[in-house]
């Protein structure tokens, strides 16, 4: 590469400056902010944790130490909205990221009303959450939604969507899985615009299909995109709260009468919102944290590995 | 060597191919231009089913804005736009400040997705193409303050806007969010596949500091990821309530706080004019979307230099 | 050197929208009014304030749909202006108002507290930001109702909420349906049917199944009639000491047993109250209930919610018990910049005069004895209701009178909820035991309130 000396003198120095700090100060503003408004919050989050405190109480509680952790472990209802998390956000994340992949190809081709299209995708984003709750409401509503009646002429009859667990996880992670595809397929689309035209000229002469060039060419292209989706709906889908609450309206918090669809987020909400123990609800939050950042070294450790074996 | 990274400027990012320059380049065009098949009916039936689930709840929307309260809870629900738009927008605007609320969501949502866009591509490209003392330590560190869970960070967070004098002022929902770990790391990943590492050899090699590279090496192969990334946290930023909502009051809100002013009725809450401000609060959105949308049509660079 | 003329503009452009930006920042907070929250001028007298006012839902007092009280409070005090900060959901504008008290700031002047959270509000926390209303000139606790202020007192003595409406309990019933199933239809007549026992209320309901139109149920939901027979008790969920009591709590086991009971002869329509999914207030429309235990502010509600087709076939008999559900207290942050007038304002909103003003614009009954008595309250019909009106202002104003109080305590709220919505909710729609729901019960109230 090098076809020409370096620079010599004070630019040199300059420029030897400018590789080495710049990317400092290019990073350096996320990090600033932050320390500002990130890091204090989370520390503080951290030492309620270890203390027992209520909202609305000033000064700084009582020091019960590790009690908060340790009384989780046998918390049926920590355990069940463990739980609860962990089979809403697979069925609520896988579906949807593979519909956002099929989307973003759709979205891809040379289409008539290409802006309509993607504006569409991402409407479900932008509508009010408390709109399209009203409406998945409706639709799933036990005796007169359109789904029961739909299912009613096949023959399944009576489904409480309201109340019996796995109809409400479902129709739950239906409304996360409406709300969200059209985001990831945009963040798919994007990256799918930056591959290589020549790639797919190559993948055409050698004479793959359309489909085969979609796995061959624009899956491997968009590996770090995807890899960046899977951890965003990862820590999404641990901290999912908006959409089981409003559905659940006035027992949301509880996540139904029976807990069957209470996320760890909403167990945290419960806890330190509407009974105010924050002591607790640290605890459950730095918990959450501690699940993520073990689910993250393990994504990160079988991509890796993955890249490894691909050769990548 | 100039002429080099003059070749790759952003006005190339219009005219969809850009002539070669020198015989080291290929043929420079529109990213998808060279696969973009077009599309064919079943790939068309497809798009105009997600098109219509994906709009059903905001075309709803507009048929309950328009009706009464009692229509709407009542079985059957209507289907088609009623007559009672124009009362219902002005019961909106009786209980809540709702233009200073859509002035003020368009101040602070403006600011943080230009100032999140800014430093997210800034810090990406760092994390993507230069070396730095640190780098996976310090990439690691942003993916992980993704991870803590926002419902609990509005406490200590409300104890620093108090003790800064910004309750009730639009900078304590702003200075939180001028940057986001989120668009650091997507970014990132972007650039990490999407920017060849011998366009900035290149540029370096010419001479060129950095910040130069950016300007036009860097933001014309992101804008596509840019306008994604802008429109996210444009909607993100506007949608926000739960944090704003402590923050503000009725007397200086965003378009969510103000949300949660208006509907009070006679001791019951009116669903029609709920989903009337809502609507006001969401047809914003969609225009901004018209405009961004329109940016991700592009990467001029995809692939500019042989390897 | 072109690479370093365009840097230069490349980094005029930068600092050009960072000074954007940063104009932006400042532009805003110059422009915000909230530096005028509750300052927006000297205290000295003459000069021009704003009060604000911070509520939930609908107090009745605004100038547009209310009794105009902000109007005529400013043509009696001209350097006083008003600006009321309401939200419509209770829940968020308590939870918001707790963490604002902690750190005081973001505060209003006056801020409404509900009857739900008062308990919570006289913990010695949150008590010691209000004004104390027993050392302020004017106020006279023998003024409301004997239960009214006596929520509203902390364990040392002081009083930090002048009270607003409250929520005297009685029965609406469908007369066409009640008539169907061989039942009574004069208010009377009814009330007499369950008179001083709420198990004749369920004996009733039992009554009304055997011959009840088809789909219709005896009551709502199995979460208003807990409520309806609770607040008729005079040992709730606490102890005096506030001390939390449910489990062993004579009340609590009256109406749970009762509500667990109307669930099991299936005499409740199984619907959540206040749902957001509407079920409950299109339930009204299509008659799936023949009775709702009716809080006064309740009766707008059927009216709105049955809508004027079934006008004409509500109407309102006495409660078996007197029971009180709802209410709001005013209370004064000592942190504010004009707690004086803030006080005097208060004081002024929940005097009898204007307690009836807002009971005539809005229905909600006073707390004000003297309100409560005017011939203003005592004569009030509705309309909506009976053949010729019902005399809503005589049946709510007995039963406000007959209302025994109880002891209140910080968890009660919690507890309730934990009752309603996972323990007799859950009996409804899942089919669960009685025993098991309340084992269910006492297994969550232990979780969140740690007892």
């Amino acid at each position: 590469m090098a076809t020409s000396a370096p620079p010599a003198g004070w630019r040199s120095r300059l420029y030897r400056l400018d590789t080495k700090a710049s990317p400092y100060a290019y990073i350096a503003p996320f990090f600033l902010v932050f320390a500002a408004f990130g890091l204090f919050p989370l520390i503080y989050t951290g030492w309620l944790s270890l203390h027992h405190v209520e909202l609305g109480q000033s000064g700084s509680g009582t020091w019960v130490g590790f009690d908060n952790y340790t009384s989780l472990w046998d918390n049926q209802f920590f355990w069940k909205a463990l739980r609860n998390t962990f089979t809403l956000g697979v069925i609520s994340t896988v579906p949807q990221l593979l519909m956002a992949l099929g989307l973003a190809h759709l979205l891809n081709y040379k289409l008539r009303a290409r802006g309509f299209f993607r504006v569409a995708v991402l409407a479900p984003y932008a509508t009010s959450i408390a709109a399209a709750a009203l409406v998945f409401v409706q639709l799933f509503n036990p005796d007169y939604g359109m789904i029961n009646q739909f299912l009613g002429h096949v023959g399944v009859h009576d489904i409480r969507w309201d109340s019996s667990k796995w109809p409400a996880q479902i129709a739950i992670s239906a409304i996360v899985t409406w709300r969200w595809t059209g985001y990831n397929a945009l963040i798919y689309l994007a990256a799918m615009q930056a591959v290589p035209a020549d790639l797919y000229e190559a993948a055409a002469l050698d004479g793959a299909s359309r489909w085969r060039q979609f796995l061959s060419v624009t899956i491997p292209s968009i590996r770090p995109t995807i890899f960046f989706t899977i951890i965003v709906s990862t820590i999404g889908a641990t901290q999912l709260f908006g959409e089981p609450l409003i559905y659940g309206g006035g027992v949301g918090p509880t996540g139904g009468t029976d807990h069957q669809y209470q996320t760890l987020s909403l167990y945290m909400y419960d806890k330190g919102w509407q009974v105010g123990q924050l002591g607790q609800a640290s605890a459950v939050a730095w918990v959450m944290l501690l699940i993520l950042l073990l689910i993250g070294a393990a994504q990160l450790l079988v991509m890796r590995a993955n890249r490894r074996k691909l050769g990548g | 060597m100039a002429q080099l990274t003059e070749s790759v400027k952003p006005a190339d990012a219009r005219g969809r191919t850009a002539p070669p320059r020198t015989a080291r380049r290929r043929k420079v065009r529109a990213g998808g231009a060279g696969k973009q098949h077009n599309g064919g009916p079943i790939a068309y039936a497809f798009l105009i089913l997600a098109a219509l689930v994906s709009l059903f709840p905001l075309y709803w929307t507009v048929v309950a804005a328009s009706h009464t309260d009692t229509d709407i809870v009542t079985p059957p629900t209507p289907l088609l736009p009623g007559s009672h738009l124009i009362d219902n927008l002005k019961i909106v605007w009786d209980q809540v400040d709702m233009t200073k609320a859509l002035v003020n969501s368009t101040i602070v949502a403006g600011t943080v997705a230009i100032s999140t866009v800014l430093f997210a591509t800034l810090a990406g490209f760092a994390f993507a193409k230069l070396e730095f003392r640190g780098r996976n330590a310090l990439l690691t560190i942003v993916v992980a303050t993704m991870t803590v869970p926002p419902q609990l960070t509005v406490i200590p967070l409300y104890q620093i806007i108090t003790d800064a004098g910004w309750v009730g002022h639009l900078q304590s929902v702003i200075l939180p969010s001028l940057v986001a770990a989120f668009g650091v790391f997507f970014m990132r990943q972007f650039l990490s596949e999407a920017l060849p590492i011998e366009l900035v050899e290149a540029a370096r090699v010419d001479g060129a500091h950095s910040l130069r590279i950016i300007w036009h090496v860097v933001f014309p192969i992101a804008r596509p990821a840019m306008a994604v990334l802008g429109m996210l946290v444009f909607v993100q930023s506007w949608n926000d309530f739960f944090w704003p909502f402590i923050a503000l009051s009725q007397q200086n809100p965003t378009v969510q706080v103000a949300l949660a002013g208006v509907g009070s009725g006679n001791h019951q809450i009116d669903h029609a004019v709920v989903v009337c401000a809502a609507l006001v609060a969401t047809l914003p959105l969609l225009l901004v979307f018209a405009v961004l949308g329109k940016q991700i049509v592009s990467g001029i660079t995809a692939g500019a230099v042989k390897s | 050197m072109r690479t370093s003329g365009r840097t230069r503009r490349t980094a005029v452009i930068a600092v050009a929208g960072l000074a954007t930006c940063a104009t932006l920042i400042t532009g805003c907070s110059s422009d915000s009014k909230d530096d005028a929250k509750g300052d927006s001028g000297k205290s000295s007298s003459g000069e021009q304030i704003t009060l604000h006012i911070g509520d939930f839902g609908s107090f009745g007092y605004d100038d547009k749909t209310g009794a105009k009280l902000f109007s005529e409070y400013e043509r009696l005090h001209p350097n006083i202006k008003i600006v009321e900060d309401n939200v419509s959901d209770g829940q968020q504008y308590w939870d918001s108002l707790k963490l604002h008290l902690q750190q005081n700031s973001g505060l209003d002047d006056i801020q409404a507290i509900e009857i739900g959270y008062i308990a919570e509000a006289i913990q010695p926390n949150l008590a010691s930001k209000f004004v104390d209303f027993k050392t302020v000139k004017g106020f006279n606790v023998d003024d409301w109702v004997s239960y009214k202020e006596k929520e509203a007192t902390t364990s040392d003595g002081k009083v930090i909420g002048v009270g607003t409406d409250i929520g005297p309990t009685a029965i609406c019933y469908r007369t066409d349906f009640f008539k169907q199933a061989g039942l009574p239809t004069d208010p009377a007549q009814v009330a007499a049917l369950w008179n001083g026992d709420w198990s004749k209320f369920v004996s009733v309901g039992e009554q009304f199944k055997a011959k009840a139109p088809s789909g219709v149920a005896f009551t709502d939901s199995a979460g208003g009639l807990f409520n309806a027979v609770l607040s008729s008790q005079s040992a709730q969920y606490s102890d005096e000491s506030g001390k939390l009591v449910y489990d062993s709590s004579p009340g609590v086991q009256t109406a749970w047993n009762l509500s667990a009971k109307a669930i099991k002869e299936g005499l409740t329509a199984k619907l959540q109250q206040f749902d957001s999914n509407n079920t409950w207030s299109a339930a009204f429309k299509t008659g799936k209930f023949a009775t709702v235990a009716c809080p006064s502010w309740m009766i707008g509600q059927v009216a709105a919610n049955s809508g004027p087709a079934n006008k004409g076939k509500w109407d309102i008999a006495q409660p078996p018990q007197a029971g009180n559900w709802g209410g709001s207290f005013l209370a004064v942050p000592k942190s504010g910049k004009h707690v004086a007038e803030a006080t005097a304002f208060a004081q002024w909103l929940t005097a009898a005069a204007q307690e009836v003003k807002v009971f005539q614009k809005f229905g909600n009954i006073p707390s004000n004895k003297a309100g409560l008595a005017d011939p203003a309250v005592q004569n009030a019909t509705n309309d909506y209701f009976g053949t010729a009106g019902a005399p809503i202002g005589k049946i709510f104003s007995t039963t406000a009178n007959a209302i025994q109080p109880a002891p209140i305590g910080p968890k009660d709220g919690t507890v309730k909820d934990i009752i309603t919505k996972n323990g007799l909710l859950d009996m409804e729609q899942r089919g669960t035991s009685a025993d098991k729901a309340w084992s269910n019960v006492k297994a969550q109230v232990k979780d969140k309130v740690g007892e």
